[in-house]
């Protein structure tokens, strides 16, 4: 192994307990991850067929997003030998020996539990299910099992963190339905284009790591033409909000705006394939992902909870 | 009889450690308070304020 490894190895072995800091826990929940999984499971909240109390609404969320953090935190704690071999993830709490790996374990398995029971006893049995059933997909499935062993490993994966609506609807109506499984399937596909252009960049990081990531079996190439093909499927798909009664007409304008501006941005890596503009156009789809997921959901919860509804003529659903 | 090979012992934390674990524990604490109050909040919404009208 390498000598990254060796350090991280030499840092935790024997210790009992780190000086890692509250904001060194903090980062081992993904706090990025976890504000996309507020956004998103709220977006499957306002656009349920139903209502809720504010309070009970807002213990949910709060549930949903530990639950998550927890995942993110088993999947830290899990990877921690192949973080320290990427520049991207060395200097994440544990391969940086901030945070020792059975510190990070106990705080995701204590949170994990937590969170479910909380949500079972505040909301309901089925978003509880959901939630256990999401850690468990993302924890042991997505990192223990297709992350190292896969070149699909973030398409399957995908699911784990396209279910927060899914448990959004489920926290509202005791059921799920076609708004929520619709909102799913946008996040599903958005997943693969967003991730496979940072892995364009970083194939040298997941190379060293040993991570059998798109652009590192199937090539370059390959991988630009996959992405093309998903960002043409979601734009459309990110339509139907719109066309089902649920996002209203400013939804329809973002969601075909900001999905043409990705098909735009997933051409443009797929032509231009040398050099440093290759990286740019790469890391340019990859910002614009996260910044259109967050639009569509934004919009919809303005247009659901703020009464800034424009409705549209219901054509679907 | 050859001897178990004993373990090393991990330096004592310095003051500059002793102080972040000061405030990892402050922290804690915090998060627990708020927890506190979280579960009050929500069982009270949950069974409704007839909760508090209870014969002494």
């Amino acid at each position: 192994m390498s000598a990254a490894f060796d350090r991280f190895v030499s840092r935790t072995d024997g210790a009992i307990s780190s000086t890692g800091e509250a904001r060194d826990f903090f980062a081992l929940l993904k706090p990025r991850v976890m504000f996309l999984v507020v956004v998103t499971a709220l977006g499957g909240m306002v656009t349920a067929p139903g209502t809720i109390h504010p309070v009970i609404g807002f213990a949910s969320l709060l549930a949903i997003a530990v639950g998550a953090g927890a995942s993110g935190c088993l999947n830290m704690w899990y990877d921690a030998d192949i973080d320290a071999l990427m520049v991207r993830t060395a200097k994440r709490p544990i391969p940086a020996g901030r945070i020792l790996p059975s510190e990070a374990l106990a705080f995701g398995l204590t949170l994990s539990v937590g969170s479910v029971i909380v949500l079972g006893l505040v909301a309901n049995l089925l978003s509880a299910a959901m939630l256990a059933f999401t850690i468990f997909f993302y924890a042991v499935v997505y990192s223990m099992w297709l992350k190292r062993s896969t070149p699909q490993n973030i398409v399957i994966g995908g699911a784990a963190g396209a279910f927060p609506p899914m448990i959004g609807e489920a926290v509202v109506t005791g059921d799920f339905g076609l708004h929520s499984i619709v909102l799913f399937a946008i996040i599903f596909l958005w997943t693969p284009p967003h991730f496979w252009a940072l892995a364009l960049v970083k194939s040298g990081d997941y190379a060293r790591a040993g991570i059998p990531m798109l652009p590192n079996v199937a090539g370059p190439a390959a991988t630009r033409r996959q992405i093309v093909a998903y960002s043409l499927v979601m734009a459309p798909v990110a339509v139907l909000p719109a066309l089902m009664g649920f996002g209203g007409l400013a939804y329809l304008i973002v969601s075909v705006v900001t999905g043409l501006a990705m098909i735009a941005l997933a051409f443009r890596v797929l032509r231009v394939t040398e050099g440093e503009a290759a990286h740019k156009a790469a890391y340019a789809l990859f910002g614009f992902s996260i910044l259109y997921l967050f639009l569509l959901f934004a919009v919809l919860l303005a247009e659901n909870s703020l009464g800034l509804m424009w409705a549209l003529p219901k054509v679907l659903g | 009889m050859s001897e178990a090979p004993k373990r090393e012992i991990p330096p004592a934390f310095s003051p500059e450690d002793m102080a972040r674990r000061r405030r990892r524990s402050v922290a804690l604490a915090l998060v627990l308070a708020g927890l506190v109050i979280f579960f009050f909040v929500v069982t009270l919404v949950k069974t409704g304020p007839a909760i508090m009208n209870r014969p002494l």
